[in-house]
């Protein structure tokens, strides 16, 4: 046997698998490329050839703690059984200068420093991805997902809104003709350049139904729902149909953008990552940033579909600014009414709605409050800042 | 189940003849709430990092590091399991919970109840494995724990599962019989339409439901009592297996116990409640009726504060039931004629120390946690006493039926089993 392996034989005991009887043994780690092997020397039979473990028939246990180690350390020879060193420093010093090279984990273990350095990776690769991997996925996963599939899940969810919030529409039908006939005329005109998934091809067609205030929203492949509430708030605040016109832009957008589907994808990766990350540090951590993200996406939908409507009602020759006045004064009228009877009516503005129609009061007054003003200024202008430029 | 003894019964040779003395080995934990901090902030970091993909890592190096630092007679556990299988079975579990997630939201009902029948048959089975591969991965003295109960008997163990579906079929039936139009009024109910006429109920209908509820605990207690009964009489470590005492009633007890804290808890806290409202209802009537908006504001805050408090009345009698029960269990199981267990947990100071550890851990976002893991590990580890006849070096291993590796213990030990139990 060679010296430098004699230094570092460390007593043990070895537990064969076959009883619980303890074998003394010494314990020498021999250098190699891969890692260090173990080697074994039986103490109770003199004659016999020690045993070789390499690197990957071993289960090194990992250094909890550099300063204090801990009393026993048990090394798993898998098959062979496991053997049980009492001198863990001395064992910790011969894997080290047996060129063992430990993992990320155990340095981040033992290491502030490394610790550090990772928190910070990790604040930014965070940050990053759900800023901006998530929606990017979303929107790359979504080209997957057939029209039927959107269809059938739309079908089903204005059934369950016809069973409670809404009821057939109280609109003269030549009224609706009228507006379905701009609506049509409207979808015909879409440019390429705004079309976000080439192949995609809604079937586009314009409901009415009463209830749920003054809003219209969009339905994944390609129906848009407009209540009674919006027309006659226009009507109200002597818009033309321009303004109805701008809203219903603004739902293309959603449809265009595939927005409903890409928000299930969203929120399907947020609350899987987001949980089994920050789910064993609470419960409430995990929810909140799930949420707060969601808020954070669900704005930037917004955001594409104004564009969306900027692009398009200026293809079509048409102005927004109607539409942003109609957008202010819905808004005011809400506040009025809250003020009135104290009671939250949902959301009332061009948003899209889950399928299941429930617009939970706390994502609009998170959401869309702040910046409704931005957003009808930005359409009385006829343009936004952040819009790319067409 | 006394005598329940394998082959020679004795140990193999030798030992038989001389006396054999009983040493007590008392259990302990040498691992630390800070040095467990660590290892928990680098898997969470880890976790983070890596999108929630590091976490079959994360488990097993929480495994080792608990069964490292447990001493059991001189010897720390070792927990074994191959990571390979963990990671697959999280994937696996991963893919399904998204496609279950994907139905749910896209509201393909079909989809939906199909995935929950096939969790509901397959239970079992993945109970059994996951306590398969838990044994199997548990290491002392180079020995491994083997659990050896056929599927048969696990599917036995399961009747009060079938007993259940029974128990609650028939009380729609019995309400059917009893009153035609409240089964049309559950019927509406779960076909989400509204019913028009609220039907009116009799004592015969509430008496049935009772029944039924009464009837579904005991089930669950049977289920419960049956589960832990087979896992430790079909558990082996080496030749020796598993010793089980305790009987059905025992468990009743624990139950009806647990539900008598749980009461109390609730009433004491409902009492602080009545003193407290009783102030800000005055204060209320100060603000008056000039804001409707506050009045909601108030209800929403109430509900809250509700679950809160009935969050915090279920913790003392969960913590209750647990303790209880680990007596139970530690003070009556052994392994063969080798080894018997004696625990000296005290129930009251356990239950002080969830809700204090509680406490902690909502007042520090979570932070507190793997302090709390540690010491509700520690009181519970540290309060058992393992009696050993004849030395701790008699157990021979038995050739184990090597595990083919089947889905299903990868799969189990990603279904959120807790191995630190």
């Amino acid at each position: 046997m060679s010296t430098p392996e004699q230094a570092a034989l460390i007593s043990g005991r070895w537990f064969d698998g076959q009883s619980s009887k303890a074998r003394p043994v010494m314990v020498g780690l021999r250098s190699t490329p891969q890692g260090p092997s173990l080697v074994l020397h039986p103490l109770s039979q003199p004659g016999a050839e020690p045993i070789v473990f390499h690197w990957k028939e071993v289960g090194w246990p990992e250094a909890w703690n550099e300063r204090k180690p801990q009393p026993r350390v048990v090394v798993d020879l898998q098959g062979h059984g496991s053997v049980e060193i009492d001198a863990v420093a001395d064992w910790r010093t011969a894997l080290a200068a047996a060129g063992a090279r430990p993992g990320l984990a155990q340095r981040m273990q033992t290491r502030w420093g490394v610790l550090l350095a990772v928190l910070l990776a990790a604040a930014i690769g965070l940050t990053l991805f759900y800023r901006h991997g998530t929606p990017w996925m979303a929107t790359q996963l979504t080209r997957w997902v057939p029209l039927d599939w959107e269809t059938a899940m739309a079908d089903q969810g204005l059934r369950q809104m016809d069973d409670g919030l809404l009821k057939p529409s109280q609109l003269p039908p030549e009224r609706q003709a009228q507006l379905r006939a701009r609506f049509d005329a409207l979808a015909r005109q879409i440019p390429p350049a705004l079309q976000r998934y080439p192949d995609y091809a809604p079937q586009w067609t314009l409901e009415f139904r009463k209830g749920m205030g003054a809003n219209a929203f969009a339905l994944p492949g390609g129906q848009v729902i407009m209540t009674d509430g919006l027309v006659q708030a226009a009507t109200r605040k002597g818009l033309d149909d321009d303004a109805l016109v701008g809203v219903l832009a603004h739902e293309i957008g959603h449809v265009v953008h595939r927005h409903t589907t890409r928000m299930l994808v969203e929120q399907g990766v947020l609350q899987m990552g987001l949980g089994l990350a920050l789910g064993d540090v609470s419960g409430i951590l995990s929810t909140g940033s799930a949420l707060l993200t969601g808020l954070h996406y669900r704005r930037g939908h917004e955001r594409e579909a104004d564009c969306f409507a900027l692009g398009l009602m200026r293809h079509a020759a048409l102005p927004t600014a109607p539409m942003g006045t109609l957008l202010l004064a819905i808004a005011h009228d809400e506040d009025e009414e809250e003020k009135g009877n104290g009671k939250k009516p949902g959301a009332s503005r061009p948003s899209p709605k889950a399928p299941d129609g429930t617009a939970h009061p706390i994502w609009s007054l998170l959401s869309s409050h702040p910046d409704t003003v931005e957003r009808a200024t930005a359409l009385r202008q006829g343009q936004a800042a952040h819009c790319a430029a067409p | 189940m006394d005598d329940y003894r394998n082959g020679s019964g004795a140990p193999a040779q030798g030992p038989s003849f001389a006396p054999q003395t009983i040493d007590a080995h008392p259990l302990a934990f040498t691992g630390g709430g800070g040095e467990y901090f660590r290892v928990w902030i680098v898997n969470v970091l880890l976790s983070i990092v890596t999108l929630g993909l590091y976490t079959p890592w994360a488990r097993r190096r929480t495994a080792q590091y608990f069964y490292g630092h447990t001493q059991v007679a001189g010897s720390p556990l070792e927990f074994t399991a191959p990571q390979g299988k963990m990671v697959k079975g999280f994937v696996l579990l991963t893919m399904i919970m998204l496609a279950y997630n994907i139905a749910a939201n896209s509201g393909q009902d079909t989809a939906v109840a199909l995935f929950l029948l096939a969790g509901a048959l397959l239970a079992p089975y993945i109970w059994a494995s996951a306590m398969r591969f838990r044994l199997a991965s548990t290491r002392w003295r180079g020995l491994r724990l083997q659990f050896a109960a056929s599927w048969r008997e696990v599917y036995t163990a399961s009747w009060p599962v079938f007993a259940l579906a029974l128990v609650w079929m028939g009380v729609v039936f019995g309400l059917q019989a009893l009153a035609p139009e409240a089964a049309a009024a559950v019927q509406a109910l779960a076909g989400d339409k509204p019913s028009l006429s609220m039907p009116r109920i009799t004592a015969p209908m509430v008496g049935l439901v009772l029944l039924g509820l009464v009837l579904s605990v005991l089930c669950f207690i049977r289920l419960e009592y049956n589960y832990k009964s087979l896992l430790v009489l079909r558990a082996h470590l080496g030749t020796e297996p598993g010793r089980w005492k305790p009987v059905y009633t025992d468990f009743v007890r624990v139950w009806l116990a647990t539900v008598a804290v749980f009461l109390l808890c609730v009433l004491g806290i409902a009492v602080v409640v009545a003193a407290l409202t009783g102030g800000s209802a005055m204060m209320l009537k100060g603000i008056g009726s000039r804001s409707a908006q506050w009045i909601f504001l108030v209800v929403i805050a109430g509900m809250v504060v509700l679950f809160f408090l009935l969050f915090l009345a279920s913790t003392p009698a969960l913590a209750y039931r647990e303790a209880r029960m680990f007596q139970l269990l530690w003070n009556n199981i052994g392994l063969g004629q080798v080894a018997r267990f004696k625990c000296d947990l005290g129930t009251r100071s356990y239950v002080g120390l969830r809700i204090r550890n509680l406490l902690f851990t909502l007042l520090t976002l979570g932070l507190y946690r793997p302090f709390a893991r540690v010491s509700e590990y520690r009181m519970k580890l540290e309060s058992v006493t393992l009696h050993v006849k004849g030395g701790v070096d008699q157990v021979t291993g038995a050739l184990a039926r090597q595990q083919e590796g089947g889905l299903g213990d990868a799969l189990a030990d990603a279904a959120g089993l807790d191995l630190i139990g």
